[in-house]
């Protein structure tokens, strides 16, 4: 059967009724199956389940666990050892396995609560936000570029990124977390992260080229319409942006007034990042500097005036009519829609100083130099530049009018709708107040307010399956960013609804979600296949064992690198440039040098996101498309990936950096080297077996590279060279270090 | 499920036949349990991604070469004659044709006539310009589609629809769509290759993404020198029977930490992930190696002269990749909008034509002579054509809505032109031929049903030509 077409004759009759009725009320164009699906019902208060084994039990999660189990006669699995637990849970908080004396400390703590002081020492690590940091960027589409043509650079994007991170950090409530990310400018004006937070709004890609502005605009609205959808709310809305969704309770109209709360939206790229004395003091030294060069300044302007106007007529001229006369209006007679349009052309026909400046040729160019040195005598004066952010923000309190757009096109204006909420799931309408200042439309403080309800059935339930699915690989609902229709259903729609019950309980805290889940015994299984459970169910979709998963590419780049001894535990600041492939062309919109090698051993988190070239270590590893929101990343076996790992000089670095760690640990001692490289990377000793096979490698390979050293080529040397030590024996211990970073047991957790 | 299993996903009988097929693959050797996005696939772990696919009918053509020439060639100087602009050259467009927004707002600008001779070529009598001497002949192996149209306005969109169906980044290339319907023939090379001669194309690996289909299915963009594939070959510091030695010892160790754990393929998978990079360390480099082409088959492509040595030399790649069995080849010809004639059409096309004219007449000799033109689909175009108004007086600006793109070889009927262009080559009249609608040719010659070739994302079957697409059957033989 064709699963496309058993999909639609299940709910294509009652499609077909909602169809032809799309004039009348909203809620009546859906059909009942449609209303009654389940994501869109309320939250319900979950019992927990009354189970046999109530020995197992260790808390409310696994009664929900067993449960299925013992329904399908099954049993879980027994407890994997302890140190396959502390790689699992450290590799999974912080994307880092445990350093060989953290193995001893847990192994050796016999308390009773030895567990739960591991993952307290865990979840308080700065790692742990750099890692689930990182989940969020995914959902959150976040890139440093603009993505098309010339993708050019956001320069203070990363400030978003650090955002996460810390929000992850300090625990902030997920509630305050959606209200800040949708409208922190309106809801704090006066605190710069959350204004920064609006940002998740502003990772849209975007044609910075293009001429047709309310092409781009509509563009711009509709992504950041559809993120919100897959982040907030777990649902396909993009589906109707030119018809009735085919599947899910959302109506073209719905698509159009969830937008209508983004309609008066502009980046907002000046975001001044400082506190109110630093500013004030700025403001001082800059009127100061301004006094004294107001003439040279003068001139300066004056100089610059033709080539100014010169740029203004050349964008001018290329804009179609439209633009143009919202261009030229005053600005008291232009509409709101026509406010919008000269706002994103402003920033063109505007350039800044240095554009103007690069344009200028022959004696202009000279008489500007001249006047430029002049200026430059007062450089000590200038405070320079307060640092600044970027984010989101409404350019008035006045929003244009927001149309159904028929085909999803500019051009296709039908009826104007209002901001609404989605019509299946709440029948109130916003309360929209203008902000205090008067510069906002208060559009998306609604919208934040009911996201961040817990009367909103989606918000929660969304992150809490996100934070289960990075525990688990898979979560209750496999398609994260898709509750509705044509998503999955939940494996467990109870324990989903009993944890979201939980967690808005607890102050909407994901920590204290995160120890709900890694406190059962559901996470604690061993992760070993058992043929009898296999046979009942093969995907392991009731969790009667702990999945095995591939470690995403972040945590394969930053594991490689602490094993080496080398990580940079460098926390925030701008993003970092490491080493491009042998021989690869630098991407258009540029890649910088980092100053320092240490910049090299950065956490993955922290490196620069060409939208359009990503960097490529971690593409091949399946790094998202940051075109879109991705809830789920997927996990390819591909040769490209060996490749990287392989012969990557990033890569070789590694391996050469651990043998040098291994060499001075373990000294010259062979076999010593094999235990300290296994404890160092696997978090345990090498058995018999591997040791010799270890020791015959090292043997056979320093023959191999002799004979390169005999035909004068060169080789691969720890960084770390002991006296004495015989150079091919040493190469052969960097290829035996890089072999265990590229090995199964080292990327996988289990 | 039938649609994402059988014909895109084989599920390997046995662990012995999974191995079989996984022994050979280039790109991907599993995918986990995410193989048809968003966990829709039961978790079947370890198949082959790119293991060769039973297509929906019997393919056509079993490669595809696509020569774009990117910046947008104008058709009106090449291969669509309009005697009608000699007429009102110098008057601005009449206002029949109602309003055009066009990239640099040129609209208002009078109509350029085109400075070139046309002539008609072969038993097909098919006109092209003096701009195109050595294609003009193959005109009886080529079937030329006039009326050709598309959504965006700009370079980066435009490059990005003609490759993904989208102006907007984030969807699949048609290459990738391929890999994923067909698999490889060849799993030592990537099946999807990607060959530039000057600067970055626009948009860059946005054109050759796999969008939201898994990464294995990703265009790999050759490098011009050198080996060509980044990272293919260890670094120098490295010799070949260390490699070996190093490859045998993680193989031992896989094999060791794997012995109870023989259910997970995954872990088999990623075992043999590296043999085939291994083995990719010398295909790779053996197949971008000229040394065994005769003189006489490198002057044919032009490679004897400056001019048409660079993307001669890459015309003759792409014959040495389809005979590899690669599936998908896309050469861009003056690489980071070249073609983009905005001050001065004579200036600019008349050096992109030279460029391209002879190793693509040469191209098309060679396949036929070798009998690949029967199952080897050449296409010739750009991102959109040019203006019949001019711009800055002796260029021209974008044209989205009426423009040329030509084909030949693997299914293709030949000898022929296929719809047309209003009297100014403005706008598609007769037959227009949106990219979806080639898109969805191109699929059908290559035996796959755009309408059937899908993928659940985000709550929806994906297909490449998104909602539309209907297949040119005046262009098929």
């Amino acid at each position: 059967m064709n699963l496309r077409k058993l999909t639609l004759s299940l709910i294509g009759f009652g499609l077909a009724l909602a169809a032809f009725s799309a004039e009348s009320g909203e809620k009546e164009i859906f059909t009942p199956v449609q209303l009654r699906h389940w994501s869109l019902q309320k939250v319900a208060k979950r019992a927990v389940p009354l189970v046999q084994r109530k020995d197992w039990v260790a808390t409310p999660v696994d009664a929900f666990i067993l449960g299925k189990l013992e329904a399908r006669g099954l049993t879980p699995s027994k407890e994997a050892d302890r140190v396959t637990l502390l790689r699992r849970v450290s590799l999974d908080l912080t994307g880092l396995p445990p350093t060989p004396e953290e193995v001893d400390a847990f192994i050796s703590d016999q308390s009773p609560k030895a567990w739960e002081k591991l993952i307290d020492r865990l979840l308080a690590s700065p790692h742990y936000g750099e890692r689930w940091g990182r989940h969020w960027l995914d959902v959150a589409r976040f890139a440093e570029s603009q993505g098309f043509k010339a993708d050019e650079t956001r320069p203070d994007a990363w400030r978003y990124r650090d955002y996460v991170i810390d929000s992850f950090n300090a625990d902030k409530p997920y509630n305050r977390f959606i209200r800040e990310q949708i409208a922190g400018d309106e809801l704090w004006p006066n605190v710069a992260e959350a204004r920064i937070a609006t940002a998740f709004n502003r990772h849209y890609p975007d044609e910075y080229n293009a001429r047709n502005l309310m092409q781009r605009r509509q563009d711009i609205l509709n992504e950041v319409t559809n993120v919100v959808g897959s982040a907030f709310l777990g649902l396909t809305v993009e589906c109707a942006q030119c018809h009735n969704h085919k599947f899910d309770a959302i109506s073209h109209k719905d698509y159009y007034s969830l937008q209508a709360f983004f309609a008066n939206t502009a980046a907002d790229d000046r975001i001044v990042v400082a506190a109110p004395q630093q500013i004030q003091e700025h403001e001082r030294k800059l009127a100061l500097w301004e006094g004294k060069t107001r003439e040279i300044r003068e001139d300066i302007s004056a100089i610059l005036a033709p080539a100014r106007k010169k740029i203004w007529d050349d964008f001018f001229d290329k804009y179609p009519p439209e633009v143009q006369e919202a261009i030229t209006k005053p600005e008291s007679e232009r509409t709101p829609y026509e406010a919008q349009l000269y706002h994103q052309a402003k920033l063109y026909l505007e350039p800044t100083k240095d554009d103007v400046v690069k344009s200028l040729r022959g004696p202009e160019k000279q008489r500007y130099q001249a006047f430029a040195k002049k200026l430059q005598e007062f450089a000590v004066l200038h405070p320079g530049d307060l640092p600044r952010g970027s984010g989101m923000r409404d350019i008035s309190a006045q929003a244009p009018v927001t149309h159904v757009l028929a085909g999803g096109t500019y051009l296709g204006r039908q009826q104007p709708v209002q901001p609404a909420f989605l019509s299946a799931l709440a029948s109130e309408l916003p309360k929209i107040e203008p902000s205090a200042n008067g510069s906002s439309t208060g559009r998306r403080t609604a919208l934040a307010n009911w996201l961040a309800s817990p009367e909103n059935p989606l918000a929660a339930r969304v992150m809490v399956n996100r934070v289960w699915s990075h525990h688990f690989g898979q979560g209750l609902v496999a398609s994260p960013n898709d509750f509705g229709v044509m998503g999955k259903r939940p494996s467990h729609p109870e324990l989903l609804d009993w944890m979201t019950t939980e967690f808005v309980q607890n102050g909407w805290s994901i920590k204290t979600l995160h120890k709900v889940i890694l406190m059962s015994n559901t996470y604690q299984q061993a992760s070993a296949h058992r043929e009898d459970a296999a046979k009942e169910d093969s995907t392991n979709r009731l969790l009667w064992r702990f999945p095995r998963n591939r470690l995403d590419a972040e945590a394969i780049r930053d594991s490689a690198i602490h094993v080496a001894g080398v990580l940079n535990s460098k926390i925030g600041g701008p993003s970092v440039f490491p080493v491009l492939p042998e021989n690869m062309l630098t991407p258009r919109g540029g890649w910088s040098k980092s100053p320092t090698a240490e910049e090299n051993y950065r956490r993955s988190v922290y490196i620069f996101v060409r939208r359009n070239t990503p960097y490529p270590l971690l593409k091949a590893l399946d790094f998202p498309d940051t075109n879109m929101s991705c809830g789920r990343r997927d996990q390819t076996i591909t040769s490209p990936q060996a490749l990287s790992l392989l012969n990557d000089r990033a890569a070789i670095d590694w391996a050469q950096n651990f043998a040098g760690r291994v060499l001075g640990k373990a000294g010259l001692d062979s076999k010593l080297q094999v235990e300290t490289a296994y404890l160092l990377a696997y978090s345990r000793k090498p058995d018999g077996w591997e040791t010799d096979t270890v020791l015959t490698f090292l043997e056979k390979q320093s023959k191999v590279i002799q004979n390169r050293i005999a035909k004068g080529e060169s080789i691969a040397l720890p960084t770390n060279v002991p006296e004495k030590a015989e150079p091919a024996r040493l190469a052969a211990l960097v290829d035996f270090c890089h072999s265990l970073l590229n090995s199964n047991e080292f990327v996988y957790q289990q | 499920m039938s649609k994402l299993t059988p014909p895109h996903f084989v599920r390997a009988a046995s662990r012995r036949a999974f191995l079989a097929n996984a022994g050979t693959g280039f790109g991907a050797l599993a995918l986990g349990s995410l193989l048809a996005g968003d966990g829709v696939a039961a978790a079947v772990k370890g198949r082959n991604a790119m293991a060769a696919k039973q297509p929906h009918y019997a393919p056509k053509a079993k490669s595809v070469i696509w020569l774009f020439m990117e910046g947008g060639p104008s058709h009106i100087d090449l291969f669509d004659p309009k005697p009608e602009l000699k007429r009102l050259s110098g008057q601005p467009l009449p206002p029949s044709f109602g309003k055009v927004i066009t990239a640099m707002g040129t609209s208002n600008n009078t109509l350029m006539p085109s400075q070139r001779t046309f002539k008609q070529f072969g038993q097909s009598g098919q006109w092209v310009s003096d701009w195109y001497p050595h294609i003009a002949q193959k005109m009886d192996d080529i079937a030329v589609l006039r009326s050709c149209q598309a959504d965006g306005l700009n370079h980066v969109g435009s490059v990005c629809q003609m490759n993904t169906g989208s102006i907007l980044a984030g969807r699949p290339s048609l290459g990738s769509w391929v890999q994923y319907g067909l698999g490889a023939a060849n799993e030592n090379l990537p099946a999807f290759v990607i060959l530039t001669d000057e600067k970055e194309v626009l948009g860059g690996p946005n054109n050759w993404s796999n969008g939201f289909l898994p990464a294995t299915y990703q265009g790999t963009l050759f490098r011009n020198e050198g080996p060509p594939i980044l990272d293919v070959l260890p670094p120098k510091t490295i010799g070949n029977d260390q490699q070996r030695g190093k490859l045998d010892l993680m193989a031992s160790l896989n094999g060791h930490f794997g012995r109870d754990k023989q259910t997970d393929l995954d872990l088999e998978s990623r075992i043999q992930s590296y043999e085939l990079a291994y083995r990719m360390q010398s295909a790779a480099p053996e197949a971008v190696d000229l040394a065994k082409e005769s003189e006489a088959t490198k002057n044919l492509y032009g490679m004897d002269e400056e001019i048409t040595e660079k993307f001669g030399r890459n015309c003759l790649l792409a014959r040495r990749l389809v005979e590899r069995g690669v599936r998908f080849i896309e050469l861009y010809c003056s690489s980071g909008s070249g073609w983009d004639a905005h001050v001065d059409m004579e200036e600019n096309h008349s050096k992109n034509c030279k460029i391209s004219d002879k190793p693509i007449a040469g191209l098309l000799a060679d396949l036929k002579a070798r009998g690949l033109l029967n199952d080897t689909l050449v296409i010739w175009g750009g991102e959109f054509g040019r203006t019949p108004f001019n711009e800055k007086g002796k260029g021209r600006d974008h044209n989205p809505w009426g423009f040329t793109t030509w084909f030949a070889g693997g299914g293709v009927k030949p000898g022929q032109t296929v719809g047309s262009t209003d009297e100014l080559g403005l706008r598609a009249v007769d037959r227009p031929a949106h990219v979806h609608d080639i898109h969805a040719t191109i699929l059908h010659l290559m035996g796959l049903n755009h309408i059937d070739l899908t993928y659940l994302h985000n709550g929806r079957f994906e297909r490449p030509t998104i909602v539309a697409g209907t297949v040119v059957n005046e262009l098929l033989a």
